[in-house]
């Protein structure tokens, strides 16, 4: 007896995009499908990619964290290189969170110069993030364009700020990961304020926001899938490569609270949490990963079939 | 019965004015308050004040301005033109020759075929049975003096609701019976006065005596149910719905009025939902949708924005909640389409200098909703808003900062009424856009709700003064509606008065209007789920869906 | 396809008459179209009418019951192949494996240990759904009174993993708590005709579709109606794909043969069993069956089946409650605003561009928007003075003065006379915050006495 399963097909392709890396790395290259993630049907040129998080401010590291990237602490450029060649990271987020004012405080020269000095430790790829301040944002996003000594992605556009931040791109070369607050509109939206600007889709990211295991993480699940739906089906605007940014699974309390005894150790638990997190993404559609557990790196590429 | 003593009746408000020997029919027109458009001041240079006459004239019919078939047509310049006696001059003024605004809060188009005259009250001993049909708006209030004899319209004539001293919206003046003392019975005693003023103004400006015999009244749920004398706290809260949704006739009196209409018959227009009333239903009426197999559209463009998709089997209202940006409120410099309001306006790409026209034609002092339509989209098209309705920081020309962070300005100092610039600043913007959203969205909710694809409706009907004067290429710019062609947009004027009117002349269609309730369904968008996501899409300039507008404004561009 | 509102209402009598209990006809179409209402309550509904609608009404993948009482387990019935559509209505079952050779004291220990896998969630409570029980020992006697046990410590519905003979003895023992049997593929028929016999539900696996379609006709002829389809694949990849060809045959082909409920036996050494068992719950597994019974693992498990399985078509909420921006102290400022994500986001975003560590306060409007939320009377004076009085505000700082949005400026007056409150009234729209922010002294939040 034969079974012909229905398998949908699209008239769709999502946008191959090029994160650059630097002389000897590997660039990482994602999007290129026509077809659902993790099935054995369509193209799937690219499988998606697992990246690490590099974050420059002091934080309270949790408990699954704290044994594996706290003896980093203060010194991205050896976190850098340790994610890379140690932990298999394929590409880096370095979030200047230093640069708040709240966190550290440092200027917006140091951030960048600690752009430069990421880059100069790793030739993998990076995306830089900015510190979450407006005002500070507004002179890094220009700072760190300038500093950069290869093209990077600069993360993130919105409503707000996408002229600055996009026309600061534009100058010198970089891509933009375009953010919207899990909204589909809003993600459509700020992708065609970019294409006013000329902005050329090719070096553009979505990031959907995406919510911690537990704290809206169904919202974003479904963002994305119907982000992937939109842009299979031909909506050009949609039809990008989605990043999906881990970090808020540690900001669960299941994912660091030790005192729970019925929960089991905290310390596979916080790793889980943000696996569970990313594995959902990947389902979902998200072509790059952004995770902070070095295990995870691992684990969530494991899932990263194409 | 003896031929009427000689007059002009100036079409389609109805109006007869008394015939004055020798003088223009600009001359009556202007004596009957009948706005009419004629910029060279009546010294028939300019050829603007064109209507079509039937009856005796001489005059009017200059070669020079007028063709031969026009002039054959009956086409004649109101300037020129003088009636001769014996008899009832018609006449007709065309859409284009129509000046202001103003008019269409007056003014509305009845789209039903024309029954038999079947009045409610036929003639009784004393004098002329009359009846008034009355559009109660939130903000103002309309109304028609007919002759119940003939079905003729004698007069009309509006006034502002005085209850907006207790709340400019539905909700708030709910609120304002709940909390102050007795704000119930003020909120009454004001609707009242009100209605008084206008039956005054009407029977002042009517050729013809006699008694009121009949009322039809078209309202929303709100001002409906204070009429009525119920109170309207259930429809603020869930599940929105009213205490009454049908007002059996009473006599004047027991309703608390006073005046010419204490004794006649008051019919109160039966409510669809609390946000959705009376006087969607007399406009659903005059639209005549309801007798169409062909699936329509209609909109009615007020303080609330309600929407209604259907034909004659089915059909389903709801009520967006747009906010009264469109009607001058919740903007800076908005007004209401009197003299002195920008209606329209052209933006120059290089200089951001701004051409305009305004109602009547003096110095502007505000916007009014079709001209703040134009901006925006004049705005958007030039590029000095983005799709986001931010202000670009390329080139700042023709802005400047104000109290209320930075501002276009449309007209300046020097130039406006007020000796202050008319300006529009990002909340103006915001404002509209919020309101333009919730609009679409509304009507996208509709074709969801039933299933239907935008492309089977075949008709889109705009009710409200704004309609009549709506740009649709601005509408389409800004993604006002859904991005239908502009051929199937149908403007209706004041409908709700038309639809009362309808009521008053034919007891057949005020039968009509009492099934149409029964047999409309009301649509809370609130329990919408899928809502305030279209509200997000239609948050954007145009739209979201951009490629759909895009492709709707190629085929108006390529007609 | 399913059909739109307007479809169903052409088969309707389209006479308003009000007896189905809807307002009018269209009303109802709407109804039947969300799946909420179904043909049977028109008393005037023709013959084709019922045929179409009753036809488009039954679910494209069927539903199969397992246990009985509260801790029924619901299987399949589902409608969309992604819960944007619609929603999906019933859970992964989770079940969690013990070995019936055990010994007594470790076996104890184990179903312990499983009904301690339940955890409180946002008010929710989630835990494992089913105990399955593993014949190792092959002792029908012994695999039977296991059975017994195991369902009296826990009362969870259990899975049948066993041989024909140690299956019938169970099925014996525990048959009337309608546990799923589970045969393995070379005991197939006789599996079915002991589930037919007993009207229990079966577990039906073979390897891929080419080995699940000949083995579900087998069941069907031998009577066993209520089926499972276990398509045995040896890695998660060929899971998820297993497990999406059978959900869109069933939703996309309304194929009849294969479209059953999945089962998954993610133990017995299957690979990454936690990568699997997250993909699975996301890609449309109707039952896993798992070895761990770690909560480290099983609790991210659990919330995650949590997050997809809940009705997407809520509005977006957040928490109400009390969110600080930045460091904020006792002197900070304290806003309040509701509880519809998209305000809370952009309310949240602005407070934060001000650089002025705040106190936003979040009100339970059941994800209303400020002007909806105050039109519908869920956010008022009173409910905000409650709020400051109930939530630990006044704990948390020592000033008494609460920025309220200006959309409701008019609430100010019945807040500072029920709460003792200083009101200031805020901009009309946030992205006015910052500058408002900036703007306001440290006087104005100087601390009150009394």
């Amino acid at each position: 007896m034969t079974v012909s399963p229905s398998i949908p097909t699209f008239p769709g392709r999502i946008l191959e995009v090029t994160l650059p890396a630097g002389p000897g790395g590997s660039p990482v290259v994602v999007g290129g499908q026509n077809a659902l993630p993790l099935l054995p049907e369509g193209d799937h040129p690219h499988a998606p990619a697992v990246g690490m998080e590099i974050r420059t401010g002091p934080e309270e590291l949790p408990p699954a964290l704290a044994e594996v990237i706290g003896p980093f602490s203060g010194n991205p450029a050896a976190l850098a290189q340790k994610c890379v060649s140690g932990w298999g990271a394929r590409f880096l987020f370095l979030s200047l969170s230093g640069c708040n004012p709240d966190a550290g405080g440092q200027g917006v020269q140091d951030g960048a110069a600690i752009v430069r000095e990421v880059l100069a430790a790793t030739a993998t790829p990076v995306i830089v993030g900015g510190c979450g301040d407006e005002d500070v944002d507004g002179r890094l996003f220009p700072a760190v364009a300038e500093a950069a000594t290869r093209p990077v992605f600069l993360s993130y556009a919105e409503e707000k700020n996408y002229r600055l931040v996009a026309g600061a791109a534009l100058a010198y070369g970089h891509g933009v990961v375009s953010w919207s607050p899990i909204d589909i509109n809003i993600a459509k939206q700020i992708n065609l304020l970019l294409a006013d600007l000329g902005f050329p889709g090719e070096r553009v990211l979505i990031d959907p926001l995406t919510g911690g295991l537990g704290y809206g993480l169904e919202y974003t699940y479904s963002i994305v899938e119907r982000v992937r739906l939109a842009g299979l089906s031909g909506d050009a605007m949609l039809a990008r490569p989605i990043l999906c940014h881990l970090g808020d699974a540690w900001k669960a309390r299941e994912a660091s609270d030790a005192s729970e005894p019925g929960w089991g150790d905290s310390a596979l638990r916080g790793r889980r949490w943000e696996e569970a997190t990313g594995l959902a993404c990947l389902a979902a559609g998200a072509d790059l990963l952004v995770c902070r557990h070095p295990e995870n790196v691992k684990r969530l590429s494991e899932a990263a079939w194409r | 019965m003896a031929d009427p003593p000689g007059g002009v009746r100036f079409l389609p408000e109805g109006v007869l004015v008394p015939l004055s020997a020798g003088e223009s029919l600009l001359s009556h027109a202007l004596r009957g308050g009948i706005p009419l458009l004629a910029p060279c001041g009546g010294e028939s240079r300019c050829g603007k004040c064109r209507v079509v006459v039937r009856g005796e004239t001489r005059g009017g019919d200059d070669p020079g301005i007028l063709s031969p078939g026009e002039i054959a047509a009956g086409v004649r310049l109101a300037c020129r033109c003088i009636p001769l006696g014996g008899g009832v001059v018609c006449v007709t003024i065309l859409p284009e020759t129509r000046p202001a605004r103003l008019a269409a809060y007056i003014d509305g188009k009845d789209m039903g075929a024309d029954g038999p005259f079947l009045p409610l009250v036929r003639c009784t001993a004393a004098g002329n049975p009359l009846g008034v049909a009355l559009d109660l708006g939130t903000s103002t209030l309309a109304g028609a003096l007919v002759d119940l004899s003939d079905g003729a319209v004698l007069s009309r004539a509006f006034a502002d609701n005085p209850q907006m001293a207790c709340g400019e919206d539905l909700i708030s003046r709910i609120v304002f019976a709940e909390e102050t003392p007795g704000g119930g019975e003020i909120l009454r005693s004001r609707l009242l006065a009100g209605v008084e003023e206008v039956a005054g103004r009407l029977i002042d400006a009517s050729p013809v005596r006699g008694e009121i015999a009949d009322v039809v009244a078209a309202g929303n749920t709100v001002i409906s149910h204070v009429l009525y004398g119920v109170s309207p706290s259930s429809i603020r809260r869930p599940p929105y719905r009213p205490v009454l949704s049908e007002y059996p006739a009473a006599e004047g009196k027991t309703l608390g009025i006073g005046g010419p209409m204490a004794k006649a018959r008051w019919r109160i227009f039966p409510s669809l939902g609390g946000f959705v009333g009376g006087d969607v239903v007399a406009g659903l009426l005059a639209s005549g949708m309801h007798r169409n197999e062909e699936v329509s559209l209609f909109f009615d463009v007020g303080t609330n924005g309600e929407v209604v998709l259907g034909n004659r089997d089915w059909r389903i209202a709801c009520s967006s909640s747009a906010g009264p940006a469109f009607e001058g409120g919740e903007v800076g410099c908005g007004m209401r389409a009197y003299p002195g309001a920008v209606e329209s306006v052209r933006i120059d790409r290089r200089t951001a200098v701004t051409e305009y026209t305004v109602i009547g034609g003096g110095r502007p002092c505000g916007l009014c909703g079709s001209g703040i339509l134009d901006l925006l989209a004049e705005l958007f098209r030039t590029g000095i808003v983005d799709r986001a309705g931010r202000f670009t920081p390329t080139g700042r020309a023709g802005r400047r900062d104000t109290e209320r962070g930075e501002a276009f300005v449309v007209v300046t100092a020097e130039e406006s009424a007020t000796g202050r610039d008319v300006v529009f600043c990002e909340a103006d913007l915001k404002s509209v856009v919020r309101t333009k959203a919730a609009l679409c969205a509304a009507a996208e909710s509709m074709l969801a709700a039933v299933g239907l694809p935008r492309e089977s409706v075949a008709r889109i009907y705009v009710a409200g003064g704004f309609g009549n004067f709506l740009d649709l290429r601005s509408a389409l710019t800004i993604g006002l509606f859904p991005p239908f062609p502009p051929s199937r947009f149908v403007p209706l004027g004041n409908a709700s008065l038309a639809g009362a009117i309808a009521a008053l002349r034919n007891r057949r269609r005020w039968k009509e209007g009492l099934s149409l309730a029964s047999g409309t369904l009301y649509h809370d968008l609130s329990s919408d789920p899928g809502f305030m996501e279209r509200y997000q899409r239609s948050l954007f300039l145009p739209h979201t869906d951009e490629e759909s507008y895009r492709a709707a404004l190629a085929m108006e561009a390529g007609r | 396809m399913a059909l739109t509102a307007l479809d169903i209402y052409k088969l309707l009598p389209k006479t308003n008459c009000k007896e189905c209990g809807f307002p009018t006809c269209l009303a109802f179409a709407m109804r039947m179209a969300a799946g909420k209402a179904t043909v049977d309550l028109c008393p005037h509904a023709s013959g084709e009418a019922k045929a179409t609608l009753g036809a488009a009404a039954s679910p494209p993948l069927p539903k199969v019951l397992i246990g009985a009482g509260e801790r029924e387990v619901v299987l399949g019935d589902e409608t969309v192949l992604f819960r944007h559509e619609k929603t999906f209505c019933h859970p992964s079952a989770v079940a969690i494996s013990v070995r019936d050779d055990l010994p007594d004291a470790d076996f104890a220990a184990r179903i312990e240990a499983i009904r301690g896998l339940a955890f409180e969630r946002v008010g929710q409570r989630i835990s494992v759904d089913l105990v399955a029980l593993r014949c190792v020992s092959g002792d029908a006697g012994k695999y039977a009174r296991r059975a017994g046990a195991a369902f009296e410590a826990t009362g969870l519905p259990l899975v049948l993993l066993a041989p024909a003979g140690p299956l019938a003895a169970a099925a014996d023992a525990v048959g009337a708590s309608r546990p799923l049997l589970s045969p393995p593929p070379e005991d197939l028929e006789a599996g079915a005709r002991l589930a037919a016999a007993r009207k229990l539900p079966l577990r039906v696996r073979a390897r891929g579709m080419g080995g699940l379609a000949p083995a579900l006709a087998t069941a069907r002829e031998a009577g066993a109606a209520s089926l499972v389809a276990d398509p045995a694949p040896e890695c998660a990849r060929e899971a998820v794909a297993d497990a999406t060809t059978l959900r869109r045959l069933a939703i996309l082909a309304r194929n009849r043969d294969l479209a059953y409920p999945s089962a998954f036996d993610l133990g017995n050494g299957f690979p990454d069993p936690f990568l699997a068992a997250a993909l699975l719950i996301a890609k449309y597994g109707s039952l896993l069956v798992m070895d761990t019974a770690d909560p480290a693992d099983l609790l991210p498990l659990l919330t995650l089946r949590q997050n997809l399985f809940t009705d997407p078509q809520r509005p977006i909420q957040v928490e109400p409650g009390i969110y600080p921006i930045g460091a904020p102290g006792e002197s900070s400022p304290v806003l309040i605003t509701t509880n519809f994500s998209l305000t809370y986001f952009t309310v949240r975003g602005d407070v934060e561009a001000a650089r002025t560590p705040a106190l936003l306060l979040i009100s339970d409007c059941d994800g209303m928007s400020v002007l909806t939320a105050w039109a519908a009377g869920k956010f008022t004076g009173e409910s905000i003075a409650r709020q400051l009085a109930e939530c630990g505000i006044a704990d948390r700082v020592a000033h008494r003065t609460l920025i309220l949005p200006g959309m409701v400026a008019r609430l100010s007056g019945r807040i500072e006379e029920l709460s003792k409150w200083r009101v200031l009234v805020g901009p009309q729209e946030s992205s006015a915050l910052p500058s408002y922010l900036r703007r306001l002294t440290a006087a104005a939040f100087a601390p009150s006495r009394g």
